[in-house]
């Protein structure tokens, strides 16, 4: 991968061949190392070496962008000539925001060589953990185990430059009895390799598929819940992408104001609900910018590449913050915002026993699976539990249940929570994941049956 | 004016490594072997291999383009002035990926620079990534036999989208897009096309040498109208086929004329009255239908899911082996084939990514489950002695793996049109497009929205109505197939982004049909 002096050559080499009054760069490298496993045996496995390089020139509002994976001389130079044909066609773009001027990047960095050196050697033991658990209990093991390592670098001709470097690791497996009547799954992502725990994750999957063994079927309906920390994050984490000011302000956002304007100050959940965005908390391994448009990146169009920085979207239940790109946040007369990721949904203090223990007809949900948006407007989503559903009765759990198809708004969710347990870094099947807490709902609407386990 | 020509050609003959990639991907006229540089590359690969004492390994050397071209009309804030908001970018990837078979385990490796130091050198990772796995492997792997090729093959086509100045492209998305906009009630449109290649050499142990060409092609015209008062916001999008061809497919598109169809549309989307849910008939047009095929019927019938192979991510499935040759999924009505040959679907090719000529084989017969999608490592695990060629890897830097191919639903009988599908309906509702989805992990639920519906009423076509979504259990709703149009309206949809795997792989396919009439849905009434 790219080191920091590595980086500055090929941005200086590219940025040497600029003629344009604006160049904006994003360079990339990364390596990734990761093992599949299923039907207690492992299946593909690989190491892979990637690299780009992003640019975008500018001059009198038209832009151009391409990407490129070769660095040579005559490759940068062809590079950012390509760009500037394309922007020379390219009709002025209206909505573009002036380049950044030199920033100051949080000198903050998570990295962890362990992670970053990680190879086959050093993850399969925690794979034959998992086998070996699932052979003694007559059941079969799927998974997945990754880890990945990146540099990356932002720069442009205003003499802004940025780097930074970041891994990030994660196991999960899901295990199944020999008739495929019964399912257990578990994760752990870290951004330490030395913390995954194989054996404890293969104990959590083991545990939820023999307990999940003939499960009921319940009528769908409005159910009280207890998601676990992923369920939550499963749903939670799709919250980020609502947050946006301007869909709120053009009417197509929960955070839409009938008859216009936005729900911004405005108290919409319960007092303990907090969600933040956490660059710098230590569960997470993050890139020093990630403010101000797109994705986090540097390229051009969105305006993206603003210092790294923690913001509280929701606090105490009141709208804090919405996100507003450099362009958005200049036409409103606001602050660009950091984009919505690395998310941190607060919680209580309460262990999912106790969340179980205060709930007398409820169920017990392991975690989601393939959630749609059914309307971005409400941020109605349908998706379905997966991998352990459990009823509770009386503060026990009583017994397992047939997965559900549910309609249901993360927003209406986060309304109808009554309690949350400690929140822990989470990653399901979709998505990025975020760090959250189990927590406790009412009137989660469950609309139909799945046979599938 | 510049002449923005920057051809496919002149692209990839930029830099000294790209130079290299011209040179490799060049297509000669009347050449039908790869390119000789290729061949050396791919045989040093092969021998470090063998040297490595791999039983056996492959090799991809791929060169992708990516061309992107959006326009976004939309109110300027706090004016209300109508900006267009271009986006143009057109960028590229290449580089190579190995796998080879050590102690009977799999390992790969992927690298950028492709030269043959690297290569090797990269032969030498996989090799060690596959004795590492080894200790933990209980059975060594058992490849299919396959013919051993030496070809070149490419996408069929008229005119290389790459060598089509940009100009004509903005005109075309610019036009467009301002079309929608010229119905007062829109607040946003946009329209897009994009033009991808993936120039591919592959080289195997088996005795291969293949060299291809896919080009894709895609465009979308979108029309958003919001209601501040009510707070509603609706959407309508015309998205044509989306096809494998070139730049001659561009113009049948119509996107212009969609565009004046669908300002009209989302109007009516934002005032249509909500559903009243309840059982219902539904017709559901080529634009829609495909999508439930590929969740349905599409993901249920590849054999690694049913195999438990993808149990941690994408899921199983319902179609278990012992299934297969007698399970009834759907009505007599129902035949489905997969197919990697047919004529501008978005999976066909010449040659799949362990080197198995294209093929089509049926999967569903009269309603009954014949044949699942196989790979060469997979097929004898159900008693075959051959790839169906559905091996494909969205990355030089990708494992290949099973990969959906097109799978098409059979017209009905020629002559039985649309009208024959409404006049027989007495409530019921017709869906163009497709909106949200979801299904479970094994194919049983699944929820599909769709882009606009049309409520019908004692056999005709009533006005538009909203909020609609259907859920039922893949076999109860396939036996509720009673009529489905002839052969003039089949069309081919199709997606470029269907996820599997871990790490997720993404893959483009087609779903070809006719439009089709199923009994007695469950349709639900949405937010």
């Amino acid at each position: 991968m790219l080191t920091k002096e590595q980086a500055q050559k090929i941005i200086a080499k590219a940025l040497s061949f600029s003629t344009f009054p604006e160049c904006d760069i994003s360079l990339n490298s990364s390596e990734r190392a990761f093992i599949r496993f299923a039907l207690n045996d492992v299946t593909t496995s690989g190491f892979t070496v990637e690299q780009s390089l992003s640019i975008s020139s500018v001059r009198d509002g038209q832009s151009g962008s391409t990407r490129v994976d070769e660095f040579d001389d005559d490759a940068l130079r062809e590079a950012v000539k390509r760009s500037e044909q394309l922007a020379m066609i390219a009709p002025p773009n209206p909505e573009r925001v002036p380049p950044l001027e030199k920033q100051k990047y949080p000198d903050f960095e998570n990295y962890a060589a362990s992670t970053a050196g990680a190879r086959n050697q050093a993850m399969i033991p925690h794979i034959r953990a998992i086998i070996d658990g699932a052979k003694a209990n007559k059941l079969v093991a799927a998974g997945f185990f990754e880890r990945s390592a990146e540099t990356a670098a932002v720069a442009n001709k205003q003499g802004n430059f940025g780097y930074g470097r970041a891994t990030d690791a994660g196991l999960s497996a899901t295990l199944r009895n020999a008739a495929g009547t019964s399912s257990g799954w578990a994760s752990q992502p870290a951004v330490l390799i030395e913390t995954i725990d194989g054996a404890a994750v293969a104990k959590t999957a083991i545990d939820k598929c023999l307990r999940w063994k003939e499960p009921r079927r319940l009528d769908p309906g409005k159910y009280t819940v207890i998601l676990e920390p992923t369920a939550t994050g499963d749903l939670v984490q799709m919250m980020g992408f609502g947050m946006q000011a301007r869909a709120a302000e053009e009417g197509r956002s929960f955070l839409s104001k009938p008859g216009g304007g936005t729900m911004a100050g405005e108290k919409l959940f319960p007092e303990f609900v907090t969600l933040r965005s956490d660059p710098f908390n230590r569960l997470y391994s993050s890139l020093p910018w990630g403010g101000g448009g797109g994705f986090g990146f540097g390229g051009g169009g969105g305006g993206g590449g603003l210092p790294a920085e923690p913001i509280t979207w929701i606090e105490n239940g009141v709208v804090k913050n919405l996100f507003y790109d450099r362009y958005w946040a200049a036409k409103a007369g606001k602050q660009p915002t950091p984009f919505p990721n690395r998310l941190v949904l607060e919680g209580g203090g309460k262990s999912l026993d106790q969340l179980i223990a205060g709930v007398d007809r409820g169920l017990l949900v392991t975690r989601f699976w393939y959630i749609r948006v059914v309307n971005p407007r409400s941020m109605q989503v349908t998706g379905l539990t997966r991998d352990g559903v459990f009823l509770i009765e009386q503060g026990k759990l009583s017994a397992p249940v047939m997965n559900f198809r549910f309609n249901q708004s993360p927003v209406e969710m986060l309304k109808n929570t009554v309690a949350m347990g400690t929140p822990i870094r989470v990653r399901g099947g979709e998505g990025q994941g975020m760090i959250a807490p189990a927590m406790v709902v009412k009137d989660f609407s469950f609309t139909s049956i799945s046979d599938a386990v | 004016m510049l002449n923005s020509g920057l051809t496919r050609r002149a692209f990839i003959g930029s830099g000294a490594a790209a130079a290299l990639a011209t040179r490799l991907f060049a297509a000669p006229d009347g050449a039908t072997t790869p390119n000789p540089e290729l061949e050396k590359l791919g045989a040093a690969a092969l021998r470090e291999a063998t040297k490595l004492k791999a039983s056996y390994a492959d090799i991809r050397i791929i060169r992708y383009r990516q061309q992107f071209l959006t326009v976004r009309l939309n109110p300027e804030r706090g004016t209300g002035k109508i900006l267009e908001v271009p986006v143009v970018s057109d960028g590229g990837s290449f580089g190579f990926g190995v796998r080879v078979i050590v102690d009977g385990a799999w390992g790969f490796a992927a690298s950028p620079l492709v030269t043959q130091e690297e290569i090797a050198r990269m032969i030498g990772e996989a090799v060690a990534v596959a004795r590492a796995n080894a200790a933990i492997r209980s059975k060594p792997l058992e490849l299919a036999p396959v013919p051993v090729y030496r070809t070149r093959w490419q996408t069929p086509h008229e005119r290389d989208p790459f060598a089509v100045p940009l100009e004509e492209k903005l005109d075309l998305i610019r036009t467009a897009a301002a079309e929608v906009k010229k119905e007062k009630g829109v607040f946003s449109s946009n329209c897009i096309l994009s033009f991808r290649s993936e120039d591919k050499y592959f080289a195997s142990s088996v005795g291969s040498s293949i060299q291809q060409l896919n080009l894709q092609t895609y465009g979308m015209v979108n029309a958003t109208a919001t209601d501040f008062k009510r707070g509603i916001s609706k959407s309508r999008r015309y998205q044509p086929q989306q096809v494998t061809a070139g730049y001659e497919y561009v113009p049948l598109m119509n996107l212009v004329e969609n565009a004046q169809r669908i300002r009209t549309e989302v109007i009516e989307h934002l005032n249509a009255p909500p559903v009243t849910p309840g059982k219902k008939d539904l017709v559901l047009m080529p634009s829609h239908l495909w999508l439930t095929i590929h969740e349905s019927i599409g993901h249920s019938t590849e054999l690694d899911r049913a195999l438990g192979y993808e149990a941690n991510f994408a899921g199983t499935s319902f179609l278990t082996t012992d299934k297969m040759g007698s399970l009834r999924v759907g009505s007599d009505l129902m035949n489905i084939w997969g197919d990697r040959t047919t004529d501008r679907g978005l999976a066909t090719t010449g040659y799949d990514d362990d080197g198995v000529k294209a093929t089509k084989f049926p999967i569903i017969e009269k309603g009954i489950f014949k044949h699942y999608q196989t790979i060469r490592d997979q097929a004898h695990l159900i008693g075959e002695h051959e790839s169906r060629g559905c091996c494909y890897a969205d990355n030089w830097a990708s494992v290949p793996f099973q990969r959906m191919p097109n799978v098409w639903l059979e017209p009905g009988k020629s002559g039985t049109n649309l009208e024959d599908l409404i006049s027989g309906v007495e409530d019921g509702i017709l869906i163009d497009g497709d909106g949200s989805f979801s299904i479970d992990q094994q194919r049983y639920n699944f929820q599909f929205g769709g882009d606009a519906f049309w409520e019908i009423k004692h056999g005709k076509k009533q006005g538009m109505v909203s909020r609609v979504a259907y859920q039922s259990r893949t076999t109860d709703f396939w036996q509720s197939l009673d009529q489905i149009a002839g052969p003039s309206y089949w069309q081919q949809w199709g997606a470029p982004n269907d996820g599997k795997g871990e790490p997720e792989q993404i893959n483009s396919v087609s779903h070809g049909c006719s439009p089709a009439r199923f009994r007695q849905v469950n349709v639900i009434q949405t937010d």
